[in-house]
């Protein structure tokens, strides 16, 4: 153990001397500095005080002040220096203050914690490994699912890593699950809600770049998608090539608890198809099961069917409605949706007094699922739409193209092939994942849709999610005082670290941009010349390297204001459409998204690698930090690959910001 | 000694939990006006101010809170392997050349600030006929004096830290990973995660095993 801790220290020490010696090999003799050479001076102490460990905000702070001091009283009597400092301090705090992009932080803060005490990830993990147990590496796909859903919510990484930690790497070490890659899934899954949108990491950046939040979260959505995608793919393929990695669990982790009467109803054969029997007995009444709980089961075998055909409808009305942007349509669905929303409700909600003490987590499940209306409704919209459209075909409709047919042919072969397969096991899966998965991803849906589509500024939507978040937890009967309490409690803290970072940074970035290092970088970087990919590279490596000993908000804050100025200097580079493929005024949004999909790494590089420690934190001790370091690394290496996909295809993450704000 | 410090702990902790539940409010009144707005149709102006003021306070007021509850971020490449009195060392040094001037200078600047506010009554210009805003400025030197204060006693706890050789104890808060409290939320005991234990035990063994069959196998 001894030796281990020698180890840390001098890998600590070692990174601060390669600081400190690069900057004065870099830099000329003392005696010639200009301001400039202050300003990168103060740039290097602060990443070697930062490594030591002391509150960032203050040692921002605290070094903005005294090097703004220097800055002007280079200029000036130290009268009117003081004075001057004193006052943009004043004005800089001011502004963090009364910053309408940052005011969202404590209401998306506020949110997760509200979420995360709902206590439904219990729930969402069980039904959502139920439902996908036959593919390879179940057990990890679902891991992976429950954090990207989980950790989108709540946007809490160690909550969500710990949590993941006490219940899926305990299932997975008993299903004999590879170590290292139990744990390479809990990490990396848990710090996907940094990137997925709604995440506190894109307002930041918002703020400091300028940058509308609106934009970076619809430019999040796909890359975040597609991360989690390339996860789960990652872990499918190698559990299919090597099974022993990911063996397929124990039964007893696998069986569905069915309630008696369903067994009853089944005939005992829970493989049997659910729906024709449920609506015979729903028509002529089986002997001794309430119709209220035959009505229920009905409703919710109808879910698959709304969820196939919404999509389906949505895109009929699209490509036939002639102008697109036409905010009447907007209304319409508006209302409709109103009308199906009660409709829906009412078809889920259970009769008070039918509830007993067997089906307990049957009746807890309920709530939710008549709770989270408000984001069911953007679906259930469309089968009115669908079923009135065709019948009477407005004269404003233009006939679909020939492409839509072939996507309404899938759709009814999806449709037959779930109706053919849902047996009452799989109707008692879509039960628990009514009560937790689709709660969850509704809300979701509810605030970025609101968001993208901007029926709501960013900030209303993180309201309107804080209000969720009372719902959810209220629907789960988990809301009490105390957890508002607790809650509140912790959104303070959490927003005053943030906040007070950004009152430190933005006067240390006012310090550096007055003792002009800015300049100096810029002229560097302008004699180097390089197209503008290779800048982008540049810098994205440099994010990267920096997120080995620093945590993302420190790289936000810090450096980012140091690399959008250059950003806006390649903005105009007359090469970026041919070699980049986008324009330049999408180069802030696109570079955003890069540090976004680039920061997920900061989160498993170690040795600040959060993720690892919070695992190990809940981990059997025989499970050491070197396993879990080994099990992130390939998903590091998917994080890179991601990044580069994401380089060479930028439209992934600029199609929909263009879709939408064109 | 370690009384005065807990005491002064407690003032920070109190206004920090007093203001915390602006963020209640700031949720009601946003979801109040949203539906206002959308569904009523009678937007109210003033709500824009409103709530960046309860997110100015929210968040300024929190700062000696945060730092009482040592939730300011930090970066933790070497901190947590420094022994404590060399931490105190470093803490104690940095607390002097960067947290003083910093918070000393706001706070003065803070204060300049907030009177010229109060002596021109000033008031917000977003909407005619604006809420005050000298309240909102006055936090500026309210919000710094609390840090300084509290960082004080920081200070005192390392000067504390650097005679013992330990750090003095704090009175505990609510803690964003709770471990003990996400146990019982998931229904997970200790007594589960020893008894994991052996799997990983007998995969390791197993594994270790076939890397030396391997090994032979090669030689």
């Amino acid at each position: 153990m001894k030796v281990k801790i020698r180890k840390e220290l001098i890998f600590g020490l070692a990174l601060m001397a390669i600081v400190v010696i690069s900057t004065l090999w870099a830099m000329p003799p003392l005696s010639k500095w200009s301001n400039g050479h202050y300003g990168l001076f103060m740039l290097s102490m602060i990443v070697v005080a930062i490594m030591l460990g002391f509150p960032t905000a203050f040692t921002l702070m605290g070094m903005g002040v005294i090097f703004t001091f220097i800055a002007y009283r280079s200029g000036a009597p130290s009268g009117i220096a003081i004075r001057q400092t004193l006052d943009l301090m004043t004005q800089r705090a001011y502004s963090v203050m009364t910053n309408d992009v940052l005011i969202s932080v404590p209401l998306f803060v506020f949110m997760g914690y509200l979420v995360e005490r709902a206590a439904l990830i219990e729930r969402l993990f069980k039904s959502l490994h139920l439902a996908i147990g036959r593919i390879p590496g179940s057990l990890a796909v679902a891991t992976l699912a429950t954090c990207a859903v989980f950790a989108t919510a709540t946007g809490i990484i160690g909550a969500v890593v710990t949590l993941m930690g006490l219940l899926a790497f305990p299932a997975m070490l008993r299903s004999k699950y590879d170590i290292k890659l139990s744990a390479g899934v809990i990490t990396a899954g848990g710090t996907l809600g940094i990137l997925i949108p709604p995440s506190v990491l894109l307002i930041l950046y918002g703020a400091t770049a300028s940058v509308s939040v609106v934009q970076l979260y619809a430019g999040a959505f796909f890359p975040g998608i597609m991360l989690a995608g390339m996860y789960i793919v990652y872990v499918i393929v190698r559990a299919a090539l090597n099974p022993r990695l990911a063996p397929k669990p124990p039964p007893e982790e696998t069986r569905v608890d069915m309630p008696e009467w369903a067994l009853r109803l089944s005939g005992g054969n829970v493989n049997r198809l659910a729906f024709p029997v449920i609506a015979r007995a729903l028509a002529s009444g089986a002997a001794g099961i309430a119709r209220s709980k035959l009505a229920v089961r009905f409703a919710m075998s109808l879910v698959p069917l709304v969820l196939i055909v919404a999509p389906v409808a949505v895109v009929y009305s699209a490509v036939t409605t002639v102008d697109v942007v036409d905010t009447g349509g907007l209304e319409e669905i508006g209302t409709e949706q109103a009308a199906e929303q009660e409709e829906f409700a009412g078809g889920v909600e259970e009769p008070p007094g039918s509830e007993e003490a067997a089906a307990a987590p049957a009746a807890a499940a309920k709530p939710p699922a008549a709770a989270e209306k408000p984001a069911v409704a953007e679906k259930p919209a469309a089968p009115l739409a669908a079923k009135a459209s065709p019948s009477a075909p407005a004269p404003d409709r233009k006939p679909p193209p020939l492409w839509f047919w072939g996507l309404l042919a899938l759709a009814l072969v999806l449709l037959g092939v779930v109706y053919a397969t849902l047996t009452f096991e799989r109707l008692e899966i879509l039960k628990m994942l009514l009560g937790s998965f689709f709660p969850l991803s509704a809300l979701i849906l509810a605030v970025l849709g609101s968001i993208i589509f901007g029926w709501a500024t960013p900030t209303e939507a993180a309201a309107m999610g804080a209000a969720g978040g009372f719902v959810l937890a209220a629907g789960y009967g988990k809301l009490s005082l105390n957890l508002v309490k607790e809650s509140a409690y912790l959104t303070a803290k959490t927003t005053a670290m943030v906040c007070w970072l950004f009152v430190g940074s933005s006067i240390f970035s006012a310090a550096f941009a007055l003792l002009g290092g800015q300049q100096i970088i810029e002229h560097w970087v302008l004699s180097l010349h390089m197209t503008p990919v290779q800048f982008l590279l540049l810098t994205q490596v440099v994010i990267f390297l920096l997120g080995w000993p620093l945590e993302w908000t420190e790289i936000i804050v810090i450096f980012m204001p140091i690399f959008l100025p250059l950003v806006g200097i390649f903005q105009n580079d007359p090469n970026l459409h041919s070699s980049m493929g986008i324009d330049g005024k999408d180069l802030p949004l696109f570079f955003g998204l890069l540090v976004a999909l680039n920061l997920q790494t900061a989160f498993l590089s170690p040795p600040v690698a959060m993720a690892a420690f919070y695992l190990k934190g809940v981990a059997p001790k025989h499970v050491t930090l070197n396993q879990i370091f080994a099990g992130m690394m390939p998903f590091m290496a998917i994080q890179v690959f991601a990044l580069v996909v994401l380089y060479l295809f930028p439209d992934i993450g600029l199609w929909l910001p263009h879709l939408v704000y064109k | 000694m370690q009384k005065a410090l807990l005491g002064i702990d407690k003032i920070s902790t109190f206004v920090g939990h007093a203001f915390s539940w602006l963020i209640v409010a700031l949720t009601a009144l946003m979801t109040w006006e949203i539906f206002s707005r959308r569904f009523f149709d009678s937007p109210h102006a003033w709500t824009f101010d409103a709530q960046i003021q309860l997110y100015g306070f929210l968040f300024m007021t929190a700062g000696a809170y945060t730092l009482a509850a040592q939730g300011m971020v930090r970066g933790d490449v070497l901190y947590g392997f420094l022994a404590p009195r060399v931490q105190a060392t470093v803490d104690l040094v940095l607390y002097v050349c960067f947290f003083i001037p910093g918070i000393v200078a706001l706070t003065y600047a803070g204060w300049i600030y907030a009177g010229e506010s109060w002596a021109i009554g000033e008031r917000s210009t977003v909407m005619s006929n604006g809420p005050p805003l000298y309240w909102f400025k006055s936090i500026i030197p309210f919000a710094g004096a609390l840090i300084g204060v509290q960082g004080l006693v920081e200070i005192t706890r390392c000067v504390l830290c650097l005679r013992d050789g330990e750090w003095p104890s704090r009175k505990e808060d609510v803690e964003e990973v709770d471990v003990d409290k996400l146990k019982e939320m998931v229904h997970v005991k200790d007594e589960d995660i020893a008894k994991l234990d052996d799997l990983v035990v007998q995969q390791e063994k197993k594994k270790a095993e076939a890397a030396g069959s391997h090994g032979e196998g090669a030689a």
